[in-house]
This record gives structure tokens, sequence and C-alpha cells, in this order.
């Protein structure tokens, strides 16, 4: 019985995925036009495109900015969050700032970014970059807000100084926040790095995506989507390993495989 | 020999001065007000003087609310008080320092160190040698009942457990002063009766300054030198009673001592006063 569970629950993720992909093969087979090919023929042309090095070049090129976009947005917005967080004078300031860019969508800041910084490589990071900040910013923030102060108290009692209790109290406590909003960050750059290609289009997984859309080459176009959907949920479910090794200390005692939570 | 207690000492402001050393801790006139949400002024202390010397063993009994907890804060430097100053040592308290060693309430434990990370993290701030600290830490844990958990984080504890924790990690860092808010106030009679005993051996040993807050006048009067009674809110002193019985003490023979029930019932009677003070409009 209990074996039976333990199977039907760590195979469940893979069935719904199993699931998804018979039902587009069904749509595309009653459909039956060209711009709608069956789930497989879309896979069919996976290999195709990852063996090809130019599309493999630009895949790669793709990673790199969102890898780099991405780190430097966390890296920048976990301290500030964690300070607005802790100081009321620093979240006013900023607090006005974030309301303004939040609902902004920020593949509608691309043409403006593109104008000042050209088509290449610094724009889409910056997009990207701006993607990746606001829920960073956001969750450090809630993260560092909720922190009861008497923990505060006791590490100044023991001499931390205030500097101190920011990296070694606030961070650490804030930190199951903090990964909750870098995981929305993570599939946020996914998602504005491939919306930056489609607007900047020079290269990327995006550019080759909207080209074959252009040629009509639709098994192409399908393709490229499993392959940015597989990185999609392979970098989640990485992030989220990860998190979960981090943060064990204030997990509930379940585990659901690649939740979406 | 006499067998009752003098009448308790009435007069809140002029406690006698006691042979136990110079002042530690001097409260002087000191006054909170507590903004609340309701953007309305809450006086949470009112007047409040009382000194402490070194080595002394002081409780603070009264009503919940009445702001022991307040001015456990005040002393520990975490709230700077609206009116009258607190001293350590003679200089007026600025902030939080490793002289003054809260226990609080609400344990505060850091929930991503485990026990042993959470009462290896003061030596370890004040430079101990990571092993030493560690070893020191380790039978601190066996001390207060928790050996084998060392590795436990502070989700997996009981609440019991958790104070104890929290009683540990204060212990190792050798504050001069102790801070204790309600410490056993979660723990079963047993390990209460257990920690009240070996918080006496510890006290006995280092001459510590402890600063008690309870609910149990038992407690009280069982550890104290000194026994600081408060009305209900806004707290002020309602009296103090200098608890004269010998030392060491042992619980045993304590509870058959007919000075130690006068002492009890005495405070109880105190506390009692102050509810129906309460209850007159
Ligand atoms: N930060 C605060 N803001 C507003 N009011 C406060 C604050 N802290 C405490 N108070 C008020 O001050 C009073 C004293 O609180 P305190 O926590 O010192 O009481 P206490 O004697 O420790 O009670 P207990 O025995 O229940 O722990 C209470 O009436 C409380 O509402
Ligand atoms: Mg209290």
């Amino acid at each position: 019985m209990t074996v039976i569970r333990a199977f039907v629950s760590r195979s469940a993720p893979l069935m719904a995925c199993l699931g998804l992909l018979a039902i587009w093969q069904v749509a595309a087979l009653m459909l039956k036009t060209d711009s709608f090919p069956g789930a497989w023929e879309a896979i069919k042309a996976i290999p195709s495109i990852l063996g090809d090095q130019e599309s493999l070049i630009n895949i790669l090129a793709s990673i790199r900015r969102m890898a780099i976009g991405f780190s430097v947005a966390v890296l920048v917005s976990i301290p500030l969050g964690l300070m607005m967080g802790r100081s009321r004078a620093v979240a006013s300031f900023f607090n006005p700032l974030l309301m303004i860019t939040y609902p902004v969508p920020k593949a509608a800041l691309m043409p403006i970014i593109l104008l000042w910084l050209g088509v290449g490589d610094i724009a889409k990071m910056l997009v990207i970059f701006l993607g990746v900040s606001l829920p960073v910013i956001y969750h450090s923030f809630q993260g560092a807000k909720a922190i009861e102060e008497k923990m505060l108290w006791s590490g100044a009692a023991m001499g931390l100084s205030a500097a101190q209790r920011m990296i070694r109290i606030v961070l650490p406590a804030a930190l199951p926040e903090i990964l909750t909003g870098c995981r929305t960050g993570l599939v946020l750059a996914l998602i504005t790095m491939v919306t930056s290609e489609m607007i900047a289009r020079q290269s990327g997984a995006g550019n080759i995506l909207f080209n074959a859309l252009d040629m009509g080459q639709y098994d192409t176009v399908y393709a490229m989507i499993i392959i940015i959907g597989a990185m999609g949920i392979g970098l989640d479910a990485a992030f989220e390993r990860l998190r979960a090794r981090l943060v064990r200390w204030s997990e509930p005692g379940f585990e659901i495989p690649l939740s979406f939570a | 020999m006499k067998l009752m207690p003098s009448r308790p000492n009435v007069e809140a402001k002029a406690a006698p001065a006691r042979q136990t050393g110079a002042a530690m801790i001097t409260i002087d006139r000191v006054s909170q007000v507590f903004r609340t949400s309701g953007r309305r002024e809450h006086l949470a202390i009112s007047d409040i003087s009382l000194t402490i010397e070194d080595g002394a063993f002081v409780s603070i009994l009264g009503p919940s609310g009445c702001g022991k907890s307040t001015l456990l804060y005040i002393v520990g430097g975490f709230v700077s008080p609206t009116e009258g100053v607190a001293r350590v040592k003679g200089k007026a308290i600025r902030g939080p320092g490793p002289d003054r060693g809260p226990v609080f309430q609400e344990f505060a434990l850091f929930p991503w160190k485990s026990v042993l990370g959470n009462v290896m993290y003061g030596p370890r701030q004040q430079g101990v040698k990571s092993g030493e600290a560690e070893a020191q830490s380790r039978a601190l844990i066996e001390k207060v009942g928790l050996k084998g958990f060392e590795h436990f984080y502070p989700k997996e504890l009981s609440g019991g457990m958790k104070q104890r924790v929290a009683l540990a990690r204060t212990l190792a860092y050798h504050p001069a002063v102790l801070l204790m808010d309600e410490p056993f106030g979660a723990l079963d009679a047993h390990t209460r009766t257990r920690l009240q005993n070996d918080l006496l051996k510890i006290w006995e040993r280092d001459r510590k300054t402890v600063l008690f807050v309870t609910h149990s006048v038992e407690e009280a009067v069982f550890l104290s030198d000194r026994v600081v009674v408060m009305t209900r809110a806004p707290g002020r002193i309602k009296q103090i009673v200098e608890i004269d019985l010998p030392r060491p003490r042992r619980r045993s023979e304590l509870l058959l001592d007919p000075r130690y029930q006068k002492y009890v019932v005495d405070i109880e009677g105190m506390i009692d006063d102050t509810s129906e003070d309460e209850l007159r409009p």
C-alpha cells in the first residue's frame, strides 16, 4: 500500500507531463492545421536544434545573460530589501520608487532601454535585472520586517554590532522568505529573458523561436517552447532543492516533488 | 533565634543597604510610556526606584501586564525609559551589553541554529575558540537536561525545552547580571524544581546579580534575597520584602521552615491586596 502510494506520488509530476503531451497530440490530430503540429513532431525537432552549433550558442548566450542578470539582481536586492525591512527611513525612501516600477511590465521599458543602451547584452540583462529585483526586494523586505525583535536583542546582548546583527541574524532569519522571492525571481528571469529577445532580436533562445515563427517552421517553434519550458522546470526544481537544503530548519515535515507552491 | 521574620520592609524607595556589595544596578525614578497603535499613551510603569547590589538575587512579582518585562528591558538596555535613569555599576545604561544577559519570556532562540549552535553563539561571539566553546556548551546543555538534543532545531523542541535552551544560551557567555523573565514558566513542576536548584547552585558559586521575574510566590521566596511586589498597571512598587532565610537553601528544609511559610503567606496577601485595590472604583 505505502509502496504504491510512494510510487504514485513520486511519479505524479511525470504523469502530469505525459498527460499534457497526450492531450496536445490528440488536439493536434483533430485540428489538423499547419500552425499546430503534434507533440511528437515538436519533440522530434528538439535533437536537431540542440545538435546545431549555432542554436546551441544562441541558447547558451541566453542562459548567460539570464545568469548574470539574476545574480546581480539578487546581490543588490537582498541587502536593499533587508535594510528596508529594518529601517523606516530606508523603506520610506525606496517604497514609492518600487510602487511606481512594480506594475510596469518590464518588457514595456524595453524600447526605452534599447534606445539608451542599444540591442546588445547590457540592455537585455538590465531588463532581466529589473524583472528579478522586485520580487526579491519585496520578499527580503517582508522577511526582515517580520523578525522577532527579541532575537535581535539577544544578539545585541551578546555584543553583536548593528552590522553584525544584519548579517548574522536578520539575513539567516529572513532566509526562507528571501529564497521564496528568489524562486519567483528565477522564473521571472526566464520570462523576461525570452521577452527581451523577442523585442531585441539578435541572438538567444527567444530569437530562434521568433525567427522560426516568421519562417513558418512550426515544429521548431513548438520544440523551442518545450526546450524553454524544460529549462524553466529544471531550474525551478534545482533551485527548490537548494532552497529546501538551506532552510531545512524552518520547513514543515513533508515534501512535494516539483511543487509550484 | 527568632522564628518569625520581622514585618517586611514596607518603604519602597529606601530599601536598606545590604551587605552583599556595591550597587550593581540602580533604577532611579523610572517611568515608561508606550504609544499604542490607537495613538493613545499608555503608562506601563510609573516612578520605579530600586537598587540591586552586586551578587544579589532579586525577584519581581506582580499581576500580568504590570510592567515586569518592561522593567527588565530597561535594565537590559533594549528600551530606554521615558523618564528616569537606570544605571549599571554607576554608568547610565545606553544599550544592551554582554554584562547583562537576558532570558526572554518568548525564548527568542535562533531558529536556524541547532541547540548546540544556539548555546555556542555567545561564547563564539566573545572570541572563545570553537572547540572550547563547544565543550562548555555541551556541559551546559547537559546541565539543563537536554543531553542528546544537541543537534535538534528549535522547531523540534517543546516549550519547556526551548526555555531551557534559552537559559543555557544566556548562561554560556557568563553575564555579570542575569535578567530572567519567567524563565521557568513553561516547565513542569519537576523540571522547574530541578532547574531552580541548579540556578541556585550556579548563583551560590558565581554570585551573579540576578533580576528574576516570576508569577510564583514560592519560587520567588525560595530563590531570592529580596522580593519586589508590584501593583497592577501602571506598575509601581508596592512593597519590597527582604527574605532573611539562611543559605545555602535546601528545598526540603525550606518547605518545612515556618519562616519560609510565613513569607509565602505574607506575600500572597500583598498580591491579593493589589487586586482588591483594583476592584475599588
Ligand atoms: N511595545 C509596546 N507598545 C505598547 N504597549 C506596550 C508595549 N510593551 C508593553 N506594553 C504595555 O505595557 C504593559 C506592561 O507590559 P509588560 O510586558 O511589561 O507586562 P508584564 O508584567 O511582563 O506582563 P506578563 O506577566 O503578562 O508578562 C502592558 O499593559 C502592555 O500592554
Ligand atoms: Mg512579561
